[in-house]
């Protein structure tokens, strides 16, 4: 009896401990599904070179630990790889520009800069670059000084020229320095096209730490063939980020060249309006690019656009950009009231007028689109 | 052999000049297929000669000798119902076969896609009998790789392109690496042999440049048109700027991550110890790359095309 009895309890303590375990594991479980219910689902999306990857690491550095010098260093090759990339372009530009164009004197590169340009359009073709000395930075500095690798830069929104091309240009000695370190600013304009989805976590707490919302933020490819993976990502999500580059009326596409970027850009809104999943979720539509914009559209006139067309100059300079700018804006919403069925007019719609590379738009934005969103949460749960 | 009526049938002058040009016709085929067996095609093209002229002579065959019946037993009439209406079958059947393929796709093309499918070729380099591709062999040596070396010189070695391959694919960035592994495999083919070439390079063509095609790669418009406007598939140099874009792509946007990612310790941890491998499923559980970790699509087009799934790659995606 006492053997049956003790034998009894050894099964029970087994039986105990696993059911223990059991418990503890389901805890567990609950636990991560709560968290994970709490983290709100962001994602950033847009047409490719809108701005996606530069809001996303103005996040990093806002939010997070920010780049730590292994990771600044990593874009030393980015940055050079930049350097030529446009440096070739500009000079091979220019001589397409020599050979085709009507007025083609001024696209022809000076006797003394014509070597000098050959070599560098070689270097630029290649698959490894060679270290950015200071003689090759006086060499590409020459020649970008060049009238008419300048008259081409001019007509850069033909030729896929990005847009760091400036930034870095003037900056070329401060790159070639031999203990040279990508600063905060030089990774934020270092141009890298994203291919495949990237992540990150945050939280945006101040210096109050009062907001608590985690946010899991999500970055991906803008062309044409990375769209097609977005859709694996649009399930839960509690806002997405639209990204339009309002400074691209007059470029075309990097995948298709006979398509302009801001009919690309309107449609691409409107397909992300019409998904199924994006019933409820909030958009923050970023006009992106501003700083860009305001430079431009003094220079170009926003009509070149076929969207567009019907825009009527009114002004000169600061008036004629806040014009130009609320013009683009009521396109934008008209669009966005088009494409949204009225069943699902009460989701949060906010446009904000951004310049990715500024660091304090970008935080000030962010504090509005946290500020929205909590918002929303508690007028979804009845409290508000 | 009593005519139906006098209009619709013919006499045996005119019979056997209209036999003769069918078989006529067969012997053409015969000898074509003759002229080109030498070529060694991997589709079975051949086969699909040989089996239509297979089918020609056993129609003409039917057609005959109902006829010669008829000819003969001119008196039994169940013979000649049987032999008109079997040859009514025959022609109507292949009229109905040849006229509802051919108004919905070349009739070519439809053979040879069916062929394509019943083959158990896993990817088109093994199915052209490329050398040294497809699944790892267990003899693969094992050689430590260096970070430092450029990227492209690395994913020659084919144990690390695959454990990159399966990072990329984790991160919906797949297309680049399976694009440089085909072209990689193109590189292979001799330059004489430009059947083979064709092959592969219009494989890799409808698979990766076409806009819109099921693994696009991400390349500039110019890129892609110069490639598609070429008039010439058996170039050496035919993606030589596509493959440079791509490589950039690779390494300015997936390498950085892929060095910190769990597939880089687990290819270290591959080549130090490789004999051992329980060890590692400790490891499995922290990931510092910001690349994807929640996201697992069912659907994803990169998981299905991730044939080459070298051992235990796939237990990572899952486990991540």
């Amino acid at each position: 009896m006492g053997l049956l009895c003790s034998r009894n309890r050894r099964y029970n303590d087994a039986d105990a401990e696993e059911s223990a375990q059991t418990a503890e594991i389901e805890r567990r479980i609950e636990l991560e599904t709560k968290a994970e219910k709490h983290i709100q689902k962001l994602l950033l999306l847009g047409a490719g070179e809108s701005g996606k990857s530069t809001i996303f690491k103005q996040i990093k550095l806002l939010f997070q630990t920010g780049f730590d010098e292994a990771e600044l260093k990593s874009y030393l090759p980015v940055i050079h790889a930049n350097v030529y990339q446009t440096i070739k372009l500009l000079h091979d530009g220019s001589k397409e520009f020599a050979q085709n164009d009507v007025d083609s004197s001024k696209y022809v590169i000076s006797n003394e800069n014509k070597e000098i340009g050959e070599k560098l359009s070689e270097i630029g073709g290649r698959l490894d670059y060679p270290y950015l000395t200071k003689e090759l930075a006086q060499e590409i500095e020459n020649l970008w000084k060049d009238p008419a690798i300048q008259e081409t830069y001019a007509r850069g929104s033909e030729l896929q020229i990005p847009d760091c091309t400036d930034y870095f240009m003037e900056n070329l000695q401060r790159l070639s320095d031999t203990n040279y370190v990508p600063t905060k600013e030089d990774v934020l304009y270092a141009r890298v096209r994203t291919s495949g989805v990237v992540e990150i976590q945050f939280s945006p707490v101040g210096e109050s730490k009062k907001s608590g919302e985690v946010y899991r933020l999500f970055d991906v490819g803008g062309q044409r063939n990375e769209r097609r993976k977005w859709i694996h990502l649009f399930e839960g999500v509690s806002a997405v980020i639209f990204c339009a580059a309002i400074s691209e009326y007059d470029q075309t596409l990097f995948e298709d060249e006979n398509r302009n970027r801001m009919t690309e850009t309107k449609e691409l809104f409107e397909w992300i309006l019409k998904q199924p999943c994006f019933e409820k979720t909030s958009f923050m539509l970023f006009l992106n690019k501003f700083d860009i914009f305001e430079k431009k559209i003094l220079k170009v006139p926003l009509n070149v656009c076929e969207w567009f067309k019907d825009y009527q100059p009114v002004s000169t300079g600061k008036q004629e950009i806040e014009h130009a700018y609320e013009f683009v804006k009521k396109k934008f919403e008209e669009s966005y009231f088009q494409s949204t069925a009225p069943d699902r007019v009460d989701r949060v719609f906010k446009i904000y007028r951004t310049t990715a590379l500024d660091q304090k738009v970008v935080k000030k934005t962010f504090k509005l689109v946290d500020e929205t969103l909590r918002r929303r949460n508690l007028f979804e749960a009845g409290l508000l | 052999m009593k005519p139906l009526s006098s209009r619709c049938h013919m006499k045996a002058q005119w019979t056997i000049p209209v036999v003769c040009l069918h078989s006529l016709y067969i012997a053409i085929l015969v000898g074509v297929t003759a002229a080109v067996h030498h070529i060694e095609f991997r589709f079975d093209e051949l086969k699909d000669l040989w089996r239509g002229i297979l089918v020609s002579v056993v129609s003409i065959a039917v057609w005959v000798t109902a006829y010669i019946l008829n000819e003969i037993y001119d008196n039994i009439s169940w013979i000649e119902v049987a032999s008109r209406f079997l040859l009514l079958v025959v022609a109507s059947i292949l009229v109905v076969a040849f006229f509802s393929i051919s108004s919905s796709q070349p009739l070519l093309s439809q053979i040879s896609l069916r062929r394509r499918e019943s083959r158990e070729f896993r990817t088109m380099s093994q199915a052209l009998g490329i050398p040294d591709s497809g699944v790892l062999a267990e003899s693969e040596p094992i050689s430590r790789i260096d970070p430092n070396e450029p990227l492209d010189k690395l994913l020659l070695n084919k144990r690390f392109r695959q454990s990159f391959m399966a990072f990329a694919d984790s991160c919906l960035a797949g297309e680049s690496v399976h694009f440089f592994d085909e072209v990689y495999e193109l590189s292979k083919i001799p330059e004489d042999d430009c059947v083979k070439r064709i092959y592969m390079a219009r494989h890799i063509i409808e698979k990766y440049i076409v806009a819109g095609a099921a693994m696009e790669v991400n390349i500039s418009h110019r890129s892609r048109q110069e490639i598609l406007s070429t008039s010439n598939l058996t170039r050496p140099d035919l993606f030589h700027n596509a493959l440079n874009e791509i490589i950039q792509l690779m390494r300015t946007n997936l390498a950085r991550d892929y060095w910190s990612s769990m597939f880089f310790l687990k290819f270290q941890e591959d080549s130090n110890v490789r004999s051992n491998e329980y060890e590692l499923e400790q490891i499995t559980g922290w990931n510092f790359s910001p690349r994807l970790s929640s996201v697992h699509g069912t659907d994803d087009p990169f998981h299905q095309d991730h044939l080459l799934k070298s051992s235990g790659c796939s237990n990572d995606t899952t486990n991540l």
